[in-house]
């Protein structure tokens, strides 16, 4: 009897080839570049602290228009790469850590240390281009923030 | 009455087609039933109107000219269906090269869809798209708010600090 679809193993083989690839692909997308800032905010002028380094102005525009303060600086930044199902701790200061966990498709569950305790526990999805911002108060009306954004590629 | 087999018989007796022994038979059937003779004598009487009257069909042209037409005709009938067989192959060999090919472009659509979501179509892999937010510590609070127009979400995390 003659077949509807001749070739059928190269079909197959084809078809099968195409999906392993795709799920490597997929596998490696769910590799999640991020970079988190830590960041001061304040309305006085720049401190004299050489290790302060002003935001970038984009990004510095973003918090002035759902944030109160004017001027904000970065005290510390880092760069990093979270595998799906390998959560990934990162110090962002001597009492600030963070601790961020991969779902894929770019969903996160992001905990907060301070002084070693878990502070708070958020998951949501990070698109690129967004930003997620854990803030508090700090002395003399000013603000911490912990900056959490994809990498620009 | 007369049944259909014996009006079968009377028919190939006249035809010619019956055994001795069989003709014998309907010989006598017919020598001593009216109504098989009558049959057999109605038969008769039409085969022989039939072959007497039959229209003799002459041929408008030679019998070589004649045959050697459907010679031509036969030929060309069986090149016809030669040529449309070859292009149902032809045809055919596409369809299956196509039916594949046409399948894993679509599934190529579908994986670049579900792997490269346009922004407008994020809800299409979205499917889990959960805000929660926990805050174990009994000295501290947070809530969380979104900016669409500055495109972030702020947990505040609140100390509850004098």
């Amino acid at each position: 009897m003659k077949k509807i679809v001749p070739f059928g193993g190269i079909s197959l083989a084809t078809v099968v080839l195409f999906f392993v690839y795709s799920c490597l692909v997929r596998s490696g997308s769910t590799d999640l570049a991020l970079q988190a800032q830590l960041v001061w905010g304040t309305n006085n002028d720049k401190p004299d602290d050489p290790k302060l380094k002003e935001v970038d102005a984009k990004v510095t525009e973003r918090l002035r228009t759902a944030l109160k303060w004017k001027n904000y600086f970065e005290v510390n930044r880092q760069n990093f790469i979270v595998r799906a199902g390998t959560p990934k701790k990162v110090k962002m200061s001597d009492h600030c850590e963070i601790e961020v966990e991969n779902f894929g498709n770019s969903s996160i569950e992001v905990k907060l240390y301070g002084k070693g305790k878990m502070v708070v526990k958020k998951t949501q999805k990070i698109k690129p281009g967004e930003l997620l911002i854990f803030a508090g108060d700090d002395k003399n009306d000013t603000a911490w923030f912990v900056v959490l954004s994809q990498s620009e590629k | 009455m007369i049944n259909h087999e014996t009006e079968l018989k009377l028919q190939a007796y006249l035809d010619g087609e019956l055994s001795p022994g069989e003709a014998k038979a309907v010989e006598d059937l017919t020598n001593r039933d009216a109504d098989a003779w009558a049959l057999f004598e109605e038969l008769k009487l039409t085969k022989s109107l039939l072959a007497e009257n039959e229209l003799e069909v002459r041929l408008p042209e030679s019998r070589g000219f004649y045959w050697s037409k459907i010679q031509r005709q036969i030929e060309r009938e069986e090149k016809e269906q030669a040529s449309e067989q070859t292009e149902a192959a032809a045809s055919s060999w596409w369809l299956r090269f196509l039916a594949p090919a046409a399948a894993l472009v679509a599934l190529a659509v579908l994986v670049v869809v579900a792997l490269r979501a346009p922004k407008g179509a994020e809800t299409l892999v979205a499917l889990d798209d959960s805000h929660e937010i926990e805050t174990p510590l009994e000295e501290t609070s947070s809530f969380s708010f979104q900016s669409e127009a500055a495109g972030m979400t702020v947990v505040w995390v609140d100390s509850h600090r004098e």
